[in-house]
């Protein structure tokens, strides 16, 4: 099997569940005959026919409204957001609508919302954003931020499965820079569940979506000074994974929390607290947390570099949790 | 398609009228009998800024218009459900001065035959969104005045559990009803995308909700009635215009006087109707629904009527001029309704008192079966937050889907522009 991009095993795992059950559709703008912005429909309109790939006007809130609609009868739609910046313009339809219907009145809501989100790719402060913590504060909405080609076929073809909305959140830097090569049999990949990117005993760096490539990476240049660092990627940030987190630092004894998303509210905080509740006494020096900058995403390259965590930081930060 | 030379050399090709007159053909129907002629102003006066009317208002009360659809029976059933919304509202105000409520009572006083007469043009395989005054909508669609009565009082058995209050609530299996959500407007795109559910599975059907003149200012009115326009979806849209939205007059919300008007921006038709005349919304509704069910599109149906009581229970009104109560008091939409049986002799006036009492009766059961049934378990408020294996199973509400499955073997990425300078 020839290896895959990131893209390339999202486009994969929607192809599938729409060729496995024919509720499954797709809409959004610009995904039918041009494809998406990024082409992860691309082609699926002529397979699958205009009224499975729906384009639609400019109107987020129309777009999630009507897919939970159509959920309604029996439907699973699956929302594109052409750059996820733009899920703020639904954000009342996702969070009063969508995550209140199944605790308000017994209507579940299986649909599916996706779109590339994160920076690195100098795309300004319109489309660079991590919304994931406005939907990861509403009680009932999954949240999902794959890093992996593997992960990313797996998860979506688990988030179309399941019967709760999913904001499922791909990282556009990784749309084609990563490759893997993947099973030629069917997989899935349950959501809720983290995975341990490296194994190591020193410390753990707790992290999701680009930046455990930026932690896998610091765990390279720290291996080397003879500091052995464990990475658990979270891929769903909602379920949290409390016992991988639990886990890894009851073995390192100290950790570090990693995120693109800005510092204050961000998820780093919200794991920071886990660790205490769940393993206070295991921990051998401070929760650190690495973060972007309490800042929108500036635009120009110098001024994103600076603001983006980086592996300098991390190796930085790790060598001082170390020698704590 | 012709093709018209013109000055670059013949490359433009022109779309001739016809192709698109199917979208811009619609015209706004006025089914009422009388066009009221005054307006609400804020005007100064001794230091203080009131709303004051403008115009005439002693107008005669004109007839009820002749259904072209409706039967005596049917009529019958719809004055029943409005007696029924009145009394159950009335109900409601009195569980509220006992202390029996949690929270406040909306009132749809003074637009019953908006919602029963509306709702009663569904079928059953149609769908309903209410909003916060549409509790006659609810009774039609099968609902019981049990049901809300237990909202109001945030029952362990009403149909939200205690989770929400008043008409937020819904049914997907049986009576095909949507809970609204108490921002505005956000249930337009959710009906269109109920049509639009439906017509995959192969079957266009009727999905009414209604909106106010306040509520038509938000985005996402304009959001989903032009996606239900462009992919002509069954929405029947409903704009109550009860002339005040909380304490602002309808004068502030829009610079158009016939809010049915904006269908035209949207190429649908748009009919204005006496919401106080349960025989025009019935007929307005009915053709609306008619038209969603052909596959034909949405229809936006504005009925003119008023609130006749403040926003909600706390709420006197104080704001509202006199003579605008007064004016719409003698335009009772239950009275009329009443009087055109009456004077038809379709009901006696015995038959009417045992119709009264048979309500009152239900009421008086449903009343006390409320207030006697439980509060929720506290520990309950921490359930049914996502739906988990096993609690629900997703179906298909009209068989199967319809929509071609597959069309091509070739699956195959082509090379792509996609948007690269993101990289």
């Amino acid at each position: 099997m020839p290896a895959i991009t990131y893209l390339e095993a999202i486009r994969q795992g929607l192809w599938e569940e729409m060729e496995r059950d024919p509720a499954v559709f797709c809409l959004g703008e610009d995904i039918g005959i041009y494809g998406g912005a990024f082409k992860v429909t691309d082609g699926f309109i002529h397979h699958f026919g205009p009224e499975r790939v729906m384009d639609t006007p400019i109107a987020e809130s129309a777009i999630v409204g009507a897919a939970f609609g159509a959920a309604l009868t029996g439907m699973r739609p699956v929302v594109e957001f052409q750059f996820i910046d733009f899920i703020g313009c639904a954000f009342n339809q996702i969070t009063n609508t969508l995550a209140k219907s199944h605790y308000r009145w017994g209507a579940p809501a299986p649909v599916v919302l996706r779109g590339p989100s994160g920076g690195n790719v100098h795309g300004g402060p319109f489309h660079s954003q991590n919304p994931e913590m406005y939907f990861a504060h509403t009680p009932g909405i999954k949240v999902v931020a794959p890093a992996t080609a593997y992960d990313a076929k797996g998860l979506i073809k688990s988030a179309v499965r399941d019967n709760n909305p999913v904001l499922f959140l791909e990282h556009k830097y990784l749309y084609r820079r990563i490759k893997e090569e993947l099973p030629a049999e069917e997989f899935t990949v349950p959501l809720g569940k983290a995975r341990v990117a490296r194994a190591g005993r020193d410390l753990s760096i707790v992290t999701y979506a680009a930046m455990v490539h930026v932690a896998l990476e610091a765990a390279e240049t720290l291996a080397k000074e003879g500091i052995d660092v464990e990475v658990v990627d979270l891929r769903t940030l909602v379920p949290l994974d409390r016992e991988a987190i639990a886990e890894t630092v009851r073995k390192t004894n100290k950790a570090i929390v990693l995120h693109e998303d800005t510092k204050t509210g961000g998820l780093a905080g919200e794991i920071t607290a886990v660790i205490h509740e769940e393993c206070f006494d295991a921990l051998d020096g401070p929760v650190v947390r690495i973060t972007a900058l309490d800042t929108p995403v500036p635009f120009s390259p110098p001024l994103e570099e600076f603001f983006l965590p980086e592996v300098g930081d991390v190796v930085r930060e790790a060598r001082k949790l170390k020698a704590y | 398609m012709k093709k018209s030379r013109d000055k670059d050399g013949g490359r433009r090709s022109i779309t001739p009228p016809a192709a698109r007159e199917t979208s811009n053909a619609h015209i706004i129907h006025d089914l009422r009998l009388e066009r009221p002629r005054f307006r609400v102003v804020e005007a100064a006066r001794d230091g203080q800024v009131r709303y004051e009317v403008r115009g005439d208002l002693n107008s005669p009360v004109p007839p009820i218009r002749e259904s072209k659809y409706l039967k005596k029976e049917q009529c019958l059933e719809i004055y029943r459900w409005m007696l029924l919304n009145r009394r159950m509202e009335q109900a409601l105000e009195n569980l509220y001065k006992q202390g029996q409520v949690v929270g406040g009572v909306y009132f749809g006083l003074g637009q019953e035959a908006c919602s029963c007469a509306s709702a009663y043009a569904l079928k059953k395989d149609d769908w309903l969104a209410p909003m916060i005054r549409n509790q006659g909508s609810l009774l039609v669609r099968g609902f019981s005045a049990r049901d809300i009565m237990m909202q109001y009082m945030a029952k362990a058995g009403s149909p939200t559990k205690g989770r929400d209050a008043s008409s937020h609530f819904g049914d997907i299996v049986e009576r095909n009803v949507c809970a609204p959500i108490s921002m505005l407007g956000d249930s337009i795109p959710v009906m269109a995308g109920v049509a639009m559910g439906a017509r995959m599975q192969g079957r266009n059907i009727a999905c009414m909700t209604y909106i106010g003149d306040g509520g038509q200012s938000t985005g996402v009115f304009h959001e989903g009635l032009n996606f239900a326009a462009v992919r002509k979806l069954g929405l029947v849209l409903i704009v109550e215009n009860n002339l005040w939205a909380y304490s602002t007059p309808a004068e502030m919300q829009s610079a158009v006087e016939d809010l049915a008007v904006r269908a035209l921006g949207y190429g649908v038709p748009g009919v204005i109707v006496d919401g106080t005349d349960a025989c025009q919304v019935y007929d307005a509704a009915h053709e609306a629904c008619e038209r969603a069910r052909r596959g034909e599109g949405p229809t936006l149906i504005e009925a003119k009527m008023m609130r006749m009581k403040g926003h909600a229970i706390h709420d006197a009104a104080g704001y509202v001029p006199k003579e605008v109560f007064a004016f719409w008091q003698k335009r009772d939409p239950i009275a009329r309704l009443e009087k055109y049986l009456l004077e038809k002799k379709w009901i006696t006036a015995e038959e009417n008192k045992a119709l009264i009492e048979g309500v009152e009766k239900e009421l008086e059961a449903d009343r006390e079966a409320a207030v006697a049934s439980p509060m929720p378990e506290p520990e309950t408020a921490a359930a049914d937050v996502y739906c988990e294996e096993g609690c629900h199973e997703i179906k298909l509400k009209y068989g199967a889907v319809k929509a071609k499955v597959a069309q091509k073997e070739d699956s195959k990425p082509k090379a792509t522009d996609a948007a690269l300078h993101f990289k």
